[in-house]
């Protein structure tokens, strides 16, 4: 099978460097504050938003859907908080009470109020990365060539730029409330509202990147890879910068061995989402394996003699 | 640390090698690309349009298919080899009525941005008193039109008209090519209806995994019962089973139908209830729903698909059909 590189491939891999950036630029301080799994819970979380949604102006257009579920998702981030701070419960643990209850709670409002309506995220929400290069809603001249900008590249950028705003204004109040709240709390920062800043911007993150490309890229960007990135370095600035570039490999070659390796099968080619997910646990596997300094084989020089 | 190199050099290449190779495939295939003809390119979502832009098309387009035999469409994922073939289109025709879910959304952005992106609903969607709601109270339009071959014959008028407009220079031929097979399919709809009229009339009821078959049901007078509620696993779903399970029985029904597209899970819950009462219900076969048959059978074109459906829900039901192949040849 022959393998033709499109204007649309560049798209694909433009519009899935924005979505794994903006997912891992906050998944930097998701994994250091033991909360990776804040985009799996709110991919859950949102049911109970898209039924309200529904029930409330009766019809599943994609706006009044976006936003329920953006609302939800940061009601989740809030909950979460609570119940950890209030209930002495690992935020873990709460992360698991609120989305399986929300979730929960999305079921029975779905079969109470909205029976035998397709309202699965899956259906109302989620984009699929393929899709949106169809999308174009801007056409600059460039060089004397037209570029055809997608909606969800224009979206996804607006968003990690705002990540990137976030991160580097308040850089210092994010590093020092995410190892010692205590000592943030003894140097005036407001650590409480410095968490409730950052999960809005995790929910907000994580609902624009589903209904651009879809759930599973974002779920795996938000963790793998910062966890990647903290296994190469202990500073929180270049644990920050590995995590973009490691974010930006998987998604690069994600999207090329989902053309390239189905047709060492004689399969025409696979879901590019997948493929970057994939791609970001081999990155990860292979960091595990030869970290200097924390991974397994231990090639690094070792700085202490355990 | 030799080997800590040597490996991460490796890994790093791969890459590049691997972009490497796509550029040099480029080359080789944009020859391929030279020498094709100048028919322009259709893209068509589900087959049962495929098969009729086909036949208004001739040979004046190329035409492809995105979602194939056996293939849910309300399932069906877009690969990246499939958005290639939309931007490459020259035209595009879809059904329209969100039976292709989220990607309608991008399809109809394609047609605000000037390219030729037709539903083949949209002239059905203007007699407001044709389209049905679907049986399930979400107030949204069912888009199984082609199961009404009477109303099918609309989307022809569609696609020849979105032709002609597209290759003027064509137009006489597209309309006449469309009123060729628009007149077959006038004789398949009295095919339908001539056999739906042999079932007895107490045995006109149709029960299916899914609500496909409203307006076949409405155009050739058959009671339709699909089995609801069984996708959100809840206590509801159950309630609806023993419901049907009872209309069975109480109805003496001769036979459910399995669809191709859909699992027969449920199906076979509701053969295995209705023995539990004493009552023998069989499998009258299984239907086309939401995809054709084999490309290159006769179930894999639309009439050939309609004529399935039709003659083994009349002979399952106690009707009398032998097929509208065998009755036009």
């Amino acid at each position: 099978m022959m393998m033709t590189w499109y204007a649309i491939d560049t798209w694909i891999v433009v519009v899935g460097c924005l979505a794994a950036v903006a997912c891992a630029l906050p998944g930097n301080f998701l994994v250091l504050r033991k909360m990776s799994m804040m985009g799996d819970a709110i991919s859950h979380a949102v049911l109970p938003g898209l039924a309200i949604a529904f029930i409330v102006t009766g019809a599943r257009a994609s706006l009044t859907m976006f936003i329920a579920a953006a609302i939800v998702g940061v009601l989740t981030a809030v909950f979460t908080q609570w119940i950890s701070k209030f209930g002495k419960v690992d935020r873990g643990a709460s992360m698991g009470i609120v989305f399986t209850t929300l979730f929960a709670l999305g079921l029975i409002l779905i079969v109470r109020a909205a029976d035998h309506v397709d309202l699965d995220p899956s259906c109302v929400l989620y984009g699929a990365i393929e899709l949106t290069p169809l999308d174009v809603v801007w056409r600059p001249e460039l060089f004397g060539q037209t570029l055809d900008v997608p909606r969800a590249a224009l979206i996804l950028a607006g968003v990690t730029l705002l990540n990137l705003l976030f991160i580097v204004i308040f850089f210092k109040e994010l590093r020092i409330s995410s190892f010692d709240p205590e000592l943030a709390t003894t140097m005036g920062i407001n650590a409480g509202l410095m968490h409730y800043l950052l999960m809005t911007l995790v929910a907000i993150t994580t609902v624009a990147a589903f209904e651009a490309v879809g759930s599973i890229i974002v779920i795996a960007m938000l963790i793998t890879p910062a966890a990647a990135a903290h296994l190469l370095t202990d500073r929180l600035a270049s644990m920050i910068v590995i995590s973009v570039v490691l974010a930006m490999l998987s998604a690069v070659l994600g999207h090329l061995s989902a053309l390239i390796v189905p047709g060492w099968f004689g399969y025409a080619g696979t879901s590019t989402a997948g493929m970057m997910a994939v791609m970001s646990g081999v990155i990860f596997a292979v960091v595990l394996l030869f970290a200097p300094r924390y991974g397994i084989l231990k090639l690094g020089p070792a700085r202490h003699s355990d | 640390m030799n080997f800590y190199k040597a490996t991460l050099f490796r890994i790093f290449l791969l890459p590049l090698s691997l972009a490497m190779c796509a550029c040099g495939a480029e080359r080789s295939s944009s020859a391929d690309a030279s020498d094709s003809d100048d028919r322009y390119k259709i893209v068509s979502t589900v087959g049962m349009i495929t098969d009729v832009v086909r036949h208004v098309a001739g040979e004046h387009a190329e035409v492809a298919g995105l979602i194939g035999e056996g293939v849910d469409p309300h399932l069906y994922q877009p690969t990246r080899g499939d958005v290639v073939k939309l931007q490459q289109a020259d035209v595009i025709f879809y059904n329209g009525l969100l039976l292709e879910g989220k990607m309608a959304d991008v399809l109809s952005r394609m047609a605000n941005s000037g390219k030729p992106v037709h539903a083949v609903t949209e002239r059905i969607l203007q007699d407001d008193a044709y389209i049905m709601m679907q049986d399930d109270g979400s107030g949204y339009a069912d888009p199984h039109v082609w199961m009404d071959v009477a109303a099918w014959r609309t989307g022809v008028e569609v696609i020849a008209e979105a032709l002609a407009a597209y290759d003027p220079a064509n137009a006489a031929d597209y309309r006449s090519r469309a009123a060729a097979y628009s007149s077959k399919l006038k004789a398949l709809h009295q095919y339908a209806l001539d056999a739906m009229a042999t079932i007895p009339a107490d045995q006109r009821v149709l029960v299916t995994a899914h609500d496909a078959f409203q307006y076949m049901g409405r155009v050739y007078g058959l009671e339709v019962r699909g089995i609801q509620g069984i996708s959100t696993e809840s206590e509801a779903g159950l309630r609806d089973v023993e419901t049907l399970i009872h209309f069975i029985v109480e109805r003496r029904i001769p036979a459910v139908f399995v669809e191709t597209s859909v699992s027969d899970k449920n199906i076979r819950a509701l053969i295995e209830g209705a023995r539990a009462r004493g009552h023998a219900v069989r499998i009258g076969g299984a239907l086309f729903s939401d995809a054709m048959g084999k490309p290159g059978t006769y179930q894999g074109t639309y009439i050939g698909m309609i004529d399935h459906n039709v003659t083994t829900i009349v002979n399952a039901l106690g009707g009398q059909a032998g097929g509208f192949a065998s009755e036009s040849h």
